[in-house]
């Protein structure tokens, strides 16, 4: 009896892949985990290796409620909270590692297998990205390979499992495909998935505090892409609008929150033709959208424009969101300003940045007109020895100051800082804008890249008759910056990330082509939402859809394929004719030199065999037995190649 | 006939059963010596659902092959020991009229147990022998307009001396129909013989045999015995042996379908006992003799006149699909 307390090693050949599966569900999910589930989750996988290869026995009962317990209040004291994504995928992988250790039977394996496919699912819940697709069905091919091992790990090679794992996974497939397509999306999903917040991408701040950051970091993330109707905007013409900011406290420069209920739109005159153009945006976590220039209209919904022109959305932009919009570069800005937008547009702390303020009182009475003195300025930047760069020195209180007099080092809000305070000291209206300048063509693709790395700060002044105007103090220093684009600057970037001195043409070629693929990926996978589909059944010829249509549409394409597929399976798993069994049989008798007597039965022949030619028994033996079972036996597609190998090997032997 | 020598296993009715009965065969094999072939045999008609029919020469172990039957499957056993005056009361059971409670009461008679010995059964008058073969049939017995159900699992072995002997009733072919087997046990060689001679009393050994089956088990076997695998050709061959004894002129009854029925069930069993992955030509040709031999009748003018040699011709000239 004591035998029967340990395990009996019985799923000692199957275990192995049911880790390796789980394992490779978790993988995903364990970046996001605290490390102590991923302890846990490794710890429990050893443990129950070690207790089928010693033949151990299980723990009892008690520590499993106990090990149960405190993951649970771990999970707890971990998130605070057990419901989301992330204590959910948490309490799923301690919950599989704890199955683990009273995994006895095949029916506990299933259970784990079948928590391997919901953690490979739910790892979407996290990511979406292009190579999360290869990544699921790899997931889901190594556990119905662990499914098929665990039925019948002895006769059949792994090479076969894998590949009646890819086989379902190609058999189910289009139904997979047909389903994506035709289940009713909602606009307002009511399972609303909560987002893990802690994992917020970096965008632009809120403010703006020159002279505290020293460093500036050349991210070559994606902060949105856009695709133009028309044309696309020369260089300097692409300023894309995020923020702006207007407060000043002498060190850091501050914007309100968007402002509700203005009707900002009022204010502007606009000229020039309209630019549309379709903007992908990755997720910021915060309110502001961006649109070029002056936008004048765009479909995003809850989306309003605030009184600076900027656009801002009611919630936080925590999902990847693509809109139209609409935008003008040639425009007139508030022709009228009035007393009170005056004073906010002119304030300055009064004893900040001292010099600033005398020498721009001092330049502005020299000057003959506001437009001279703004280009006096920008020729004083421009003249002296101003440098652009991205390591400037920091530079403590009153930093326009000591910008302005001693480093004269600085990137964009350096300048744009430096040249809204003097514009404010000489009685001009200023702001600052936050946005991104530039952007790439991806030749693969016909888009544009707008990366981090192109964050902008330039200002705008407001003069009378003319309202308000953008100046980039930043393209008097280095106009290149403005100019040029960043073709050159991205190689330098792209290759410095991969450790390479040199561009390299071809590392920018699958860069490119990376992204181009990436995009598609967003733009017809996750942006196919209930709008898309509309459209697409439309496309199909479907009138007005909605979601009976298409949930009959589906039935009846489901019904279909899953026809077809059952008429394609019972053709592949249609036992082999039992000829092809008697064939290789009769091969085999012809070739042993001994003729069948008959009615003589193979095992009697086998036997007559034996003893006539004792040398090929054994062989022969194995060749009958397999004959039996490929004839007689029940319907299997191995045995007659079993059959088939065994013959020939019988007759390369004799 | 040869053991077989599959590679698989049959996955059919579980382990546990599985290994109890081939306790239970290598039980029998240790008691009764040398007859491998005919415990196989024996075992697969019990498997079949079938009664079975020993004939031999008196004291070739025909009694001692009922009893450690029974002994080892477990199964509850009565012997009916057959003589010309033997009624059928004597079998079936009687009504006796009870006085303490003024009312008839059947008494059940030595056929009721899962397994009835039926010694020497062609010494019996037919109307005896009809008592049983009635019995065995129908699984119920009716006694005064009364029917009582035989207890399940439910076989007869009978035991017959071969027919030309002196003073015996041979059975009708109707009856012997009954039977899905009729095996012979025939002399134990020298090896075994010299054995039985010096071990242990076989009756002393049969008492000190501890069951390996119980009739809950034999059922589920039973039931498992059924759905052995049989493809399309060796249902030809099957066929293809029937319609040799129609045709054949050395016959003169050939098989009826009952009789191939028979065959199947039997073959099956046999697969099963054998541990085959399907029912082979091997199994049919393993219990054709015994299926087939008392079913068929030679032609008068045929040079075949024992069973086996009968049998023997039947299978040698049909070739296997």
């Amino acid at each position: 009896m004591s035998k029967r307390t340990g395990t009996d090693g019985s799923l000692l050949n199957s275990l192995p892949w049911t880790l390796g599966a789980l394992a490779f569900s978790v993988l995903p999910h364990l970046q996001f985990l605290p490390a102590w589930v991923t302890v846990i989750f490794l710890g429990c996988c050893a443990w129950r290796l070690q207790v089928e290869r010693k033949r151990w026995r299980l723990p009892p009962a008690w520590i499993r409620i106990i090990l149960a317990l405190l993951c649970f209040i771990g999970v707890l004291a971990s998130y605070e909270s057990v419901s989301g994504v992330g204590p959910g995928s948490a309490l799923l992988a301690v919950m599989a590692a704890l199955k683990l250790l009273e995994t006895k039977q095949r029916r506990d394996q299933f259970v784990l297998l079948f928590i391997s496919i919901f953690l490979i699912m739910s790892s979407l819940l996290r990511e979406q990205y292009l190579w999360s697709l290869p990544y699921l069905f790899a997931g889901v091919l190594f556990t119905m390979t662990a499914w098929l091992r665990m039925s019948d790990a002895r006769k059949i090679s792994v090479r076969q499992s894998l590949g009646t794992g890819a086989r379902l996974i190609a058999y189910s497939a289009p139904l997979m495909i047909a389903m994506w397509i035709f289940f009713p999306r909602i606009a307002t999903p009511f399972w609303a998935v909560p987002i893990d917040t802690s994992s917020a991408t970096s965008g632009l701040s809120d403010q703006m505090s020159p002279g505290d950051v020293s460093s500036l970091s050349l991210s070559n993330a994606v902060a949105f892409r856009v695709s133009f109707d028309g044309e696309v905007p020369p260089p300097y013409k692409r300023y894309w609008r995020g923020l702006v900011l207007h407060r000043f406290n002498g060190r850091t420069w501050s914007g309100n929150d968007p402002a509700m209920g203005s009707r900002p739109r009022d204010d502007v005159e606009y000229l020039g033709d309209p630019i549309s153009y379709q903007v992908t945006m990755e997720p910021t976590r915060q309110h502001w959208v961006f649109a070029l220039d002056v936008p004048y209209d765009t479909d995003l919904d809850r989306t309003f424009m605030a009184r600076q022109q900027q656009l801002a959305r009611i919630q936080p932009i925590d999902q990847r969101i693509s809109y139209n919009a609409v935008s003008h570069t040639d425009f007139r800005l508030n022709n009228e300003l009035g007393m009170t937008a005056r004073q906010y547009y002119l304030a300055l702390p009064e004893n900040s940045n001292p010099r600033t303020q005398e020498i721009s009182r001092n330049m502005r009475e020299t000057a003959g007109s506001a437009e001279d003195f703004i280009n006096q300025v920008l020729k004083k930047f421009n003249n002296e020895e101003f440098f652009y760069t991205l390591e400037p020195p920091a530079l403590g209180n009153n930093p326009v100051d000591r910008f302005l007099f001693d480093t004269k080092r600085g990137f964009c809000e350096h300048y744009a800082s430096a040249f809204a305070v003097m514009m404010r000291a000489a009685g001009i209206p200023s702001r600052i804008v936050l946005g991104y300048q530039g952007g790439e063509m991806n030749p693969m693709g016909e888009y544009m890249i707008v990366r981090q790395a192109d964050a902008h700060a330039w200002t705008e002044v407001w003069l009378p008759g003319r309202g308000w105007y953008r100046v980039d103090p930043t393209a008097a220093v280095a106009p290149e910056r403005i100019e040029e684009g960043r073709y050159g600057a991205m190689l330098d970037g792209v290759g410095a990330a991969w450790g390479l001195t040199a561009p390299s043409e071809w590392l920018y070629q699958i860069t490119m082509t990376w992204d181009a693929l990436n995009t598609k990926w967003n733009e017809w996978i996750l942006a196919y939402g209930p709008d898309n589909q509309n459209r697409f059944m439309e496309w199909l010829g479907m009138e007005e859809p909605d979601w009976r249509k298409m949930i009959l549409t589906l039935v009846t394409i489901l019904v279909v394929l899953v026809t077809i597929i059952s008429m394609l399976l019972m053709l592949r798993y249609r036992p082999p004719p039992k000829d092809k069994a008697a064939q290789l049989y009769r091969k085999f008798t012809e070739s042993t030199g001994v003729d069948p007597d008959q009615g003589e039965t193979p095992l009697s022949y086998a036997l007559r065999l034996g003893t006539e030619r004792s040398e090929v028994s054994a062989h022969a033996s194995q060749v009958t037995s397999l004959y039996l079972d490929a004839r007689y036996g029940p319907p299997e597609i191995t045995s007659i190649h079993k059959l088939n190998s065994a013959v020939r090997e019988f007759i390369r032997r004799a | 006939m040869q053991q077989g020598n599959t590679l698989e296993k049959l996955p059919l009715g579980g382990d546990k059963p599985r290994a109890a009965l081939d306790a239970a065969r290598d039980s029998l094999n240790s008691i009764i010596l040398g007859k491998d072939a005919e415990i196989s045999l024996a075992l697969a008609c019990l498997l079949a659902r079938g009664h079975l029919l020993i004939e031999d020469l008196p004291g070739l172990g025909k009694t001692i092959l009922a009893q450690s039957l029974a002994r080892v499957l477990g199964l509850s056993f009565q012997r009916i020991q057959f003589t010309s005056d033997l009624l059928p009361a004597d079998i079936v059971g009687v009504s006796i009229f009870r006085q303490e409670s003024g009312q008839f009461e059947f008494q059940p008679g030595p056929v009721f147990a899962q397994l009835v010995l039926a010694d020497e059964v062609n010494r019996a008058t037919p109307k005896a022998q009809s008592a049983l073969l009635e019995a065995m049939e129908e699984k119920q017995v009716s006694v005064d307009g009364k029917t009582h159900a035989l207890p399940s699992p439910y076989f007869v072995v009978a035991t017959q001396n071969p027919s030309d002997q002196i003073g015996t009733f041979p059975l009708p072919e109707s009856q012997l129909d009954r039977f899905l087997m009729r095996l012979e046990l025939g002399y134990p060689n020298e090896e075994n013989e010299r054995a039985l001679l010096t071990g242990t009393d076989r009756r002393e050994m049969l008492v000190e045999v501890a069951p390996s089956l119980t009739p809950e088990v034999l059922v589920a076997l039973q039931k498992s015995a059924t759905k052995v695998h049989m493809t399309e050709p060796l249902v030809d061959y099957i066929q293809a042996l029937v319609r040799f004894t129609r045709e054949s002129p050395d016959i003169e009854t050939g098989l009826s379908p009952r009789g191939s029925l028979a065959l199947v069930a039997a073959a099956r069993a046999h697969a099963f006992i054998e541990q085959h992955s399907g029912v082979f030509p091997d199994d049919v040709q393993a219990v054709f003799t015994s299926v087939a031999g008392h079913r068929l009748k030679p032609a008068s003018n045929s040079a075949y006149r024992m069973p086996a040699e009968l049998s023997r011709h039947v299978l040698d000239n049909v070739s296997i699909p």
